[in-house]
């Protein structure tokens, strides 16, 4: 007979005691939140049921009431151009600075300046940017369009240069020993090596533009289909108009989604 | 005529002990040379150090009758370009076409606007063409590198090298990737560019009997030091320990008939 002992599978430690007393903590918080809402004597199943009903409104009636189809349409493309463009700017200037951001392509003191200076720009969010750029440019298009410029070059810097890092460096070596010089080097061997992942990152960003210009033409009186969201929700309260706002924005998306996939597909055959 | 003379070469990374200590030997032209050695004993950087892919520490290397070792940028490009180099993993852009990958030999002869643009001569390409049917690659010239067998891109590999109209061939590892078949016909290859073309060739070997097989001369390298120099008739298995620093025994050899009978 073996002696029976108990075997511990999980040992107590310092991380298992965090974990534990961080669940408990956020079980006895939820619970005393859910005791004292202030509900300003409203039922929760009457609040339950005009939920129901106002998105019922937003996602099953939609229609347009104080613009016309057409106008949507192109306030939608004012904020598809707003993406867009910000995403140009932001991709023109980060392939420059992300080659000499990249360890195996630029000198080491060069790479940690531009990685400290870009990380410093991508802390603060796109919406600050903006009023920062607002400033000086008067809220608007233009500062919209620089502030979302601004961030998008910081965050496609450290993308791009690190699909550069992670090409194969034998090939910089390869094309180094028969004598080619720095440019040749990246416009032959790692631009071309890295095209798909660029492509993806540049395609990735100008989705989280779409959706910022949307938020700016909101927040900061950038235009397009966003400030037409604004005026539905916060002055006509009129959640149909909404709705006809969202879904064309979702139609939107999803052909940005699909078209990107099939690009991509294409491009790495 | 001595092509490459290496003189009193040494290699030091940072404050450790010296990857190359000392080195010095001749390499005239047309002769095919078999550097042999132990794993980290320095024989890569040796090679790195002929084109100055990695800079030396102290001593010179000879090129073509010139001193090497203060080169500028602009001279460091013109050395580089009569030096083809080849690799284990071939190193090729993947991507891109076998005849792109080849013409990408001639961008050290190009300014850095048509290197950039891609404007290769027609000279150039009929090259390339040429180049291509010699070693048999003709029908994979329109194929994406990332389709080709191991033996098919360094081939690849090789006439990148070739297009360049070196006047000397540095081999890595060539065919430390690839099957015993693959191997043979790269190696067969390389004599032929040595025998053909008269191209010098240095190779970086780990398996001795093919050291012993093709190269007309085997230097032996350990812990950075030259162990041994000398023709593959004067290679015994007491040397050859000596250079991997081992017990007779202890090592995977296959001398071939000239030692069976011994």
């Amino acid at each position: 007979m073996q002696p029976t002992t108990t075997i511990i599978v999980r040992p107590w430690n310092a991380a298992t005691l965090i974990l534990r007393i961080t669940i408990i903590s956020l079980v006895i918080i939820t619970g005393y939140a859910f005791t004292t809402f202030n509900t300003r004597g409203v039922d929760f199943w009457a609040g339950v049921d005009m939920l129901g009903s106002n998105f019922s409104a937003l996602l099953l009636t939609p229609y347009l009431k104080n613009i016309t189809f057409d106008v949507m349409v192109h306030n939608l493309f004012i904020t598809i151009g707003l993406g867009f463009l910000t995403t140009i700017f932001g991709a023109a200037i980060a392939l420059g600075l992300a080659l000499l951001a990249a360890q195996n392509l630029a000198p080491r003191w060069l790479t940690i300046i531009i990685k400290g200076l870009t990380a410093f720009v991508r802390a603060v969010p796109t919406v600050l940017w903006v009023l920062i750029f607002a400033v000086s440019a008067g809220l608007g298009s233009v500062a919209a369009v620089l502030g979302m410029t601004f961030h998008s070059a910081g965050y496609l810097i450290k993308a791009y240069s690190e699909s550069f890092e992670e090409i194969d460096n034998g090939t910089n070596e390869a094309h180094k020993a028969s004598g080619a010089n720095w440019l040749q080097i990246v416009f032959k061997a790692v631009l071309t090596s890295s095209a798909t992942a660029l492509l993806s990152w540049t395609f990735l960003r100008f989705e989280i533009n779409f959706s910022t210009a949307i938020a700016m033409g909101a927040a900061a009186g950038a235009g397009g289909i966003g400030y037409d969201m604004f005026m539905a929700s916060g002055f006509y309260l009129n959640l149909h108009e909404m709705g006809a706002f969202t879904y064309a924005v979702l139609a939107f998306a999803i052909v940005l989604e699909a078209g990107a996939t099939r690009y991509k597909a294409s491009l790495s055959k | 005529m001595p092509l490459l003379q290496i003189a009193q070469l040494s290699k030091r990374y940072g404050t450790d002990k010296y990857a190359l200590e000392g080195i010095d030997f001749t390499v005239d032209t047309g002769e095919f040379v078999a550097i042999i050695g132990p794993s980290g004993a320095g024989k890569s950087t040796l090679l790195r150090c002929i084109n100055h892919m990695i800079p030396m520490s102290s001593g010179d290397v000879v090129f073509a009758d010139a001193s090497t070792k203060s080169f500028n940028a602009t001279q460091l490009r013109a050395h580089r370009t009569q030096i083809g180099m080849i690799f284990q993993h071939y190193n090729l852009v993947n991507r891109l076409s076998v005849i792109e990958n080849v013409l990408h030999g001639r961008l050290g002869y190009k300014s850095t606007v048509a290197g950039v643009m891609g404007w290769y001569s027609n000279a150039e390409k009929q090259q390339a063409v040429e180049i291509l049917q010699s070693l048999g690659l003709s029908e994979q010239m329109y194929k994406r590198c990332d389709q080709l067998s191991g033996g098919q891109k360094q081939r690849v590999g090789i006439a990148r090298a070739l297009i360049q109209n070196p006047k000397l061939l540095l081999c890595d590892e060539p065919i430390a990737s690839l099957d015993p078949s693959a191997a043979k016909i790269i190696m067969d290859t390389l004599k032929d560019i040595n025998q053909r073309l008269g191209i010098t060739i240095i190779v970086n070997l780990h398996q001795v009997d093919v050291a012993m097989r093709y190269a007309q001369r085997i230097i032996g390298i350990n812990s950075g030091k030259i162990v041994c120099d000398a023709a593959p008739d004067a290679i015994t298995p007491t040397i050859i320990h000596e250079v991997y620093g081992s017990e007779a025994g202890e090592l995977i050899l296959d001398f071939g008939e000239q030692y069976a009978q011994a």
